[in-house]
C-alpha cells in the first residue's frame, strides 16, 4: 500500500502540508517505509516495526541544540542544592529505579513485614466485626424489653394497682402507635399559624389533615373536635391503670345492684302473688321465673281461669 | 520491547550518563552539566509535545527540582531518564493545570505558521518547519498516544520505564505507543490529514 501510494501521490499530498521538508525522496521513502512496517505488522508489538517512523521523529523532535543558558541555570541550582546539604535526603519510592531486581531485594522485607501487619490488621477488624456481631442481636433484644418498663412503671407508679391489670393496658399503647392522633393534635394546632404562609398547606401533611376533615373549610370544627376530645383522652392513657380498676369496678357494682334489684323485685312480686292472688295476675306472671318455687302462682292462673269461667 | 533505535543508542548513553550521575551525587557539577547535556534533548522534545512552546520553561523548572532532588536518586543511566522525566511530567502536568485557568492564546496553527529566527538559513528554516510539523503531528494525537510515543521514542525509555513515568500498566502504554504511531504513520501517508478529527478518540482500526 504505502509503495504503490508512494509511486503516485505522494508529491501531492505533501505539497498540501506546510512542511515542505518532508518532500525529499530519502525522507518520504522512510516514511512510507515506516507505514508498511506498521500497516503491515500483524502483531501488536509494532512499536519497534517501525523504525523509519521513529528515527525520524526523534531527529525531528531531538534536534535542538541544548541552550547554554538552561545548563546554566540547572547547574548553579545544583551547586544551590549542595550548599543547603540536601544530597542526603532520603529516598522516596519513587526516586528509586534501580533495576527491579535490586529493588525488589531491598524491598522485600519491607514487603513481607507491610503484608503481615496488613494481614493483622484486616483480621483484626474482621474479628472486632464477628465480636460486634454477636452482642448486637442481644443488644437490639435488650432494647425492645427495657423500652416498655418506663411506660409500664409510669402506669403503675399513680394507681399502686395488680402489675397484671396495668400492664396489659400499658402494653399495647406504643404498639397501636397513638401518634397518628397526637400528629393530627399537632397539625390542628399548627394549622392556623401555617395558613397563608405560601404552599406549606399543600403538603402531604397537611393534605392529610384536610382529606381527614373533609374539606378546608370543615378543618377547623374538625380540629376543635379533635383537641377537645384529645384533652380528656389523654389523662387516661396516662393513668390507665386507675380507669381500668374503674371498669373493673363498675361490672361488680351493677351485677350486685342487678341482682338485688331482681331478688327485691322477686321477693315483691312473690309478695304480691302472696297478698292477692286474683288480682295482680299480670304481675305475678312476670314473676314466675323469679319464684319458681311458689306454688301458689299456678294456682292462682288456674284459680283466675275458673274465675273467668265463672 | 525495544527493539527501536533509540533505545539501544540510549543505552549507549546510559552507561555514561549512570557514571555521571554517581559523580554528581558525590558533589561534581562538571558530572552535573554532563548529565544534564545528555537528558535535556529528549526531555525538551517530550515537554515541547506536551506543552508546545512552554517547554524551556517547564524544563527549567524541571531541572531545579532535579538538581535539588538529586540525593534521592537512586538507580543508573537509564534510571535517570525515566526519573527526571517523571519530574518533567509532574510540572508539565501543572503548568497544563495553571494554563487551564489562564487560556493560552496562540494557537497551534500559528506555530506552525511562524517563520523560524532571521538568522536561520534556508535549510535550517526547513529542518524547524518539518519539526514543528512533526510536533504538530504528535500533538494533534491522543494524550495517551502522545505521552506514550514521546517517551519511547524521544526520551528514549523502554516499555516499564515509560508505564511507571505515566503511572499506567506497561501493556497500556505499548498499546498506545503502537495506536499512536500507527495513527502517526496513517496521517503521514496523506490519509486525510485535515479532514480527520485529531482528537478522535477510540479509534482502534
Amino acid at each position: 500500500m504505502g509503495e504503490r501510494e508512494n509511486g503516485d501521490g505522494t508529491p501531492g499530498r505533501r505539497r498540501a502540508h506546510p512542511a515542505p521538508g518532508f518532500a525529499p525522496g530519502a525522507e518520504a521513502d522512510a516514511w512510507s517505509g515506516s507505514v508498511a512496517g506498521v500497516s503491515g505488522a500483524a502483531g501488536v508489538a509494532g512499536v519497534g516495526d517501525s523504525p523509519g517512523l521513529e528515527a525520524l521523529l526523534r531527529t525531528a523532535l531531538r534536534r535542538d541544540p541544548i541552550d547554554d543558558e538552561g545548563e546554566r541555570r540547572a547547574v548553579a541550582a545544583f551547586l544551590a542544592a549542595r550548599e543547603a546539604g540536601t544530597r542526603r535526603a532520603r529516598s522516596r519510592r519513587r526516586d528509586d529505579w534501580r533495576p527491579r531486581e535490586q529493588r525488589r531485594r531491598t524491598r522485600t522485607v519491607r514487603t513481607t513485614l507491610s503484608v503481615a501487619l496488613a494481614s493483622l490488621t484486616l483480621g483484626g477488624v474482621a474479628f472486632a466485626a464477628i465480636g460486634n456481631g454477636g452482642p448486637g442481636p442481644d443488644g437490639t433484644q435488650d432494647r425492645p424489653s427495657s423500652r416498655p418498663n418506663p411506660s409500664a412503671s409510669g402506669a403503675q407508679g399513680s394507681p399502686s394497682s395488680g402489675p397484671s391489670t396495668s400492664g396489659a393496658p400499658s402494653a399495647p399503647a406504643p404498639a397501636d402507635r397513638p401518634a397518628t392522633a397526637k400528629d393530627t393534635e399537632a397539625h390542628c394546632r399548627a394549622y392556623g399559624q401555617a395558613q397563608g404562609r405560601g404552599k406549606a398547606l399543600d403538603s402531604t401533611a397537611w393534605q392529610r389533615l384536610v382529606t381527614a376533615a373533609g374539606g378546608e373549610a370543615n378543618v377547623r370544627a374538625y380540629c376543635a373536635g379533635r383537641l377537645a376530645g384529645a384533652t380528656p383522652e389523654t389523662k387516661p392513657s396516662k393513668a390507665g391503670g386507675a380507669g381500668n380498676e374503674g371498669n373493673a369496678g363498675n361490672p361488680g357494682g351493677t351485677d350486685k345492684g342487678g341482682d338485688a334489684g331482681k331478688a327485691a323485685a322477686g321477693q315483691t312480686g312473690s309478695d304480691g302473688n302472696g297478698q292477692d292472688a286474683g288480682g295482680t295476675g299480670g304481675v305475678g306472671k312476670t314473676n314466675d321465673p323469679g319464684n319458681p318455687n311458689d306454688p301458689d302462682s299456678p294456682n292462682s292462673s288456674q284459680g283466675e281461669e275458673e274465675l273467668t269461667r265463672r | 520491547m525495544g527493539q527501536g533505535g533509540e533505545p539501544r543508542r540510549a543505552q549507549a548513553y546510559d552507561g555514561e550518563l549512570g557514571a555521571a550521575v554517581a559523580r554528581a551525587q558525590q558533589g561534581d557539577e562538571a558530572a552535573f552539566a554532563v548529565a544534564y547535556r545528555i537528558v535535556q534533548p529528549g526531555l525538551l522534545g517530550y515537554l515541547r509535545g506536551i506543552v508546545g512552546d512552554d517547554a524551556e520553561d517547564v524544563a527549567s523548572d524541571a531541572w531545579l527540582e532535579i538538581a535539588r532532588d538529586l540525593g534521592r536518586f537512586k538507580g543508573d543511566g537509564a534510571g535517570f531518564r525515566g526519573w527526571s522525566a517523571t519530574i518533567a511530567r509532574h510540572r508539565a502536568l501543572d503548568h497544563l493545570r495553571r494554563q487551564r485557568v489562564r487560556p493560552r492564546a496562540a494557537t497551534l496553527e500559528q506555530d506552525v505558521l511562524e517563520l523560524p529566527g532571521p538568522s536561520s538559513t534556508h535549510d535550517q528554516a526547513l529542518e524547524a518547519l518539518s519539526t514543528e510539523y512533526a510536533l504538530e503531528l504528535v500533538r494533534g494525537l491522543p494524550r495517551d498516544q502522545a505521552e506514550a510515543v514521546l517517551l519511547r521514542v524521544v526520551v528514549g525509555l523502554d516499555g516499564p520505564a515509560a508505564a511507571r513515568v505515566l503511572g499506567k500498566r506497561p501493556g497500556a502504554v505499548r498499546t498506545a505507543a503502537y495506536r499512536g504511531l500507527k495513527r502517526l504513520a496513517r496521517q503521514l501517508d496523506g490519509e486525510s490529514v485535515t479532514d480527520e478529527d485529531p482528537r478522535t478518540l477510540g479509534e482502534s482500526t
